[in-house]
């Protein structure tokens, strides 16, 4: 009699806080987005089973105490893997690469490889407008420091402006490690909602005859520069920048790899086995840091909030610049491309080109909106540097 | 719980700051890019800028085979097939030759009817 009763009692059933019982909840409403309503599927699907088997009492699988330990410079567990491998759950092990700062750069790597700079190449203006696009993490910072989160908590809640997943989750990691969890899942879902942010900003921003406008057919780029371009890039951005270093360097070899054809069995693991493995371990493991008691909490609405300001600001800066180009350029450029900066790729470009076509049917702006695209990838990247060199 | 003192100079340098060396960085890769544009269609014109004065009959207004359309089309042909090849789109096919040995089915039965006729 006595074991059945201590079989019950160990029943996770037995042991549920009602705030484990919502996160569950939530669980199931971000794999019911991510299956019937297709957001961000390949991230959101792990990232909510990493959420729901977290929550899940007595199955152990994630510490956060472990990691707060890991964290104090008081603790014997101070930035001892050892603990980790130790004590810790599945999880927690696998979290070591999101902590290590492994997983975001080996995403890069696989986003080099499936990303074709060409555009920008034939196009370096589309630099600017990516540069621009960044106008959201500084401002989003500034908001998030009046709304009393310290300097390196809105460090990395500004970055969500970036519209980039893994350039969030790597700056959170270094920056505000007990911030991961909303921080990534915030991205991630406002990522998914660019088709819906967006357009309204971009039709408030421009009238009807900008949005009308037709650009010009980019110059073909050769492979001699398809080829140069990413060892240029690394070495002035890592030489300007160390601490964008990780990101820029792996972003720039997986193109490289692309590019230069003579490994063409490195390329594709890069975008397809090694891409894979990565996201669902990092999906899993962003999802297990979003424990009950570090998300169900104000800061956490308040993050959710300030990350669409943060899209929102980022996306006007892009347009805005873009229509301060046109006063300045003979040829004109259409602003609509400017929102692509916030990278999101390539979802913003497929924005772009929608809302341009619904002014002019004949009008394709998607291989424009590229160029912004990718340069906001490297924006981002840079940003996320500029804040790790100045907050870290 | 003591409230957070921020250090607004600090918060303004940083944003103030951070954005200008984004915008300066970037930039500075502009003029990278458009040099590498520049140093790598010089490299590409400099042998064919050689070339007319060895062919000295050669005619001035011949057109870059970029620039016609029938070479477009031929590029994108190329470039379908290679698509295709490489990606393994195209349906995977049996290359054995049936002439005789046929088997009947609902898709062969035309083709054997059809052999029937030549006996």
């Amino acid at each position: 009699m006595g074991d059945i009763l201590e079989f019950f009692e160990q029943m996770g059933f037995m042991n549920m806080t009602l705030q484990q019982g919502i996160m569950l909840l939530l669980s199931f409403f971000l794999l019911f987005l991510a299956i019937k309503k297709q957001y961000e599927p390949l991230l959101l699907l792990p990232i909510a089973f990493g959420m729901l088997l977290t929550n899940l009492p007595g199955a152990g699988m994630y510490h956060s105490e472990l990691w707060t330990a890991f964290l104090d410079a008081n603790s014997p567990a101070y930035h001892s893997y050892g603990t980790i491998m130790r004590e810790g759950g599945l999880l927690d092990i696998l979290y070591i690469g999101v902590k290590a700062g492994v997983y975001p750069c080996l995403i890069f790597m696989g986003v080099g490889a499936m990303t074709d700079f060409g555009p920008l190449i034939a196009n370096p203006k589309s630099l600017l407008l990516g540069a621009a696009a960044q106008l959201g993490i500084f401002l989003t910072f500034l908001a998030a420091n009046a709304m009393g989160f310290t300097e390196a908590q809105a460090g990395s809640i500004g970055i969500i402006g970036g519209a980039d997943g893994p350039t969030s989750i790597f700056l959170t990691s270094k920056l505000a490690p007990e911030l991961l969890g909303p921080i990534a899942i915030a991205a991630y879902s406002y990522m998914a909602l660019v088709p819906v942010i967006q357009p309204p900003i971009m039709r408030a921003l421009t009238t009807k005859k900008e949005r009308a406008i037709k650009m010009s057919q980019l110059r073909p780029v050769s492979k001699t520069e398809k080829i140069i371009f990413p060892i240029a890039i690394t070495t002035i951005v890592a030489l300007i920048l160390p601490d964008a270093a990780p990101l820029i360097g792996c972003l720039m070899l997986g193109n490289l790899a692309k590019e230069c054809g003579v490994v063409e069995r490195l390329s594709k693991t890069m975008q397809n086995e090694l891409m894979n493995i990565v996201v669902i371990f990092l999906g899993l493991t962003v999802g297990a840091t979003a424990t009950a008691s570090s998300f169900l909490d104000w800061s956490t609405i308040k993050i959710l909030v300030m990350g669409i300001v943060a899209f929102g600001c980022g996306t006007a800066g892009g347009i805005l610049l873009a229509k301060l180009m046109n006063v300045f350029s003979k040829e004109k450029i259409n602003p609509l491309i400017g929102s692509a900066g916030v990278s999101a790729v390539p979802m913003a470009a497929r924005v772009s080109q929608q809302v341009g076509q619904e002014e002019n049917p004949s009008n394709f702006l998607l291989m424009h909106a590229m160029g912004p695209n990718v340069a906001g990838v490297i924006g981002s990247a840079v940003a996320a540097g500029i804040l790790l060199t100045m907050l870290g | 719980m003591t409230p957070l003192v921020i250090n607004w100079s600090h918060v303004w340098m940083v944003t103030g700051l951070g954005f200008c060396m984004v915008i300066l960085l970037l930039v500075v890769l502009i003029f990278i890019l458009k040099l590498l544009g520049i140093v790598v269609s010089s490299a590409v014109k400099a042998p064919k800028a050689a070339a007319p004065k060895a062919a000295v009959s050669a005619p001035a207004t011949v057109a870059a085979p970029q620039a016609s359309s029938g070479a477009d089309d031929d590029l994108a042909a190329i470039a379908m097939a290679l698509h295709l090849y490489f990606n393994g789109v195209h349906d995977v096919e049996p290359t054995e030759i049936h002439i005789k040995r046929v088997e009947r089915s609902g898709w062969t039965s035309k083709l054997y009817g059809m052999n029937n006729l030549h006996r």
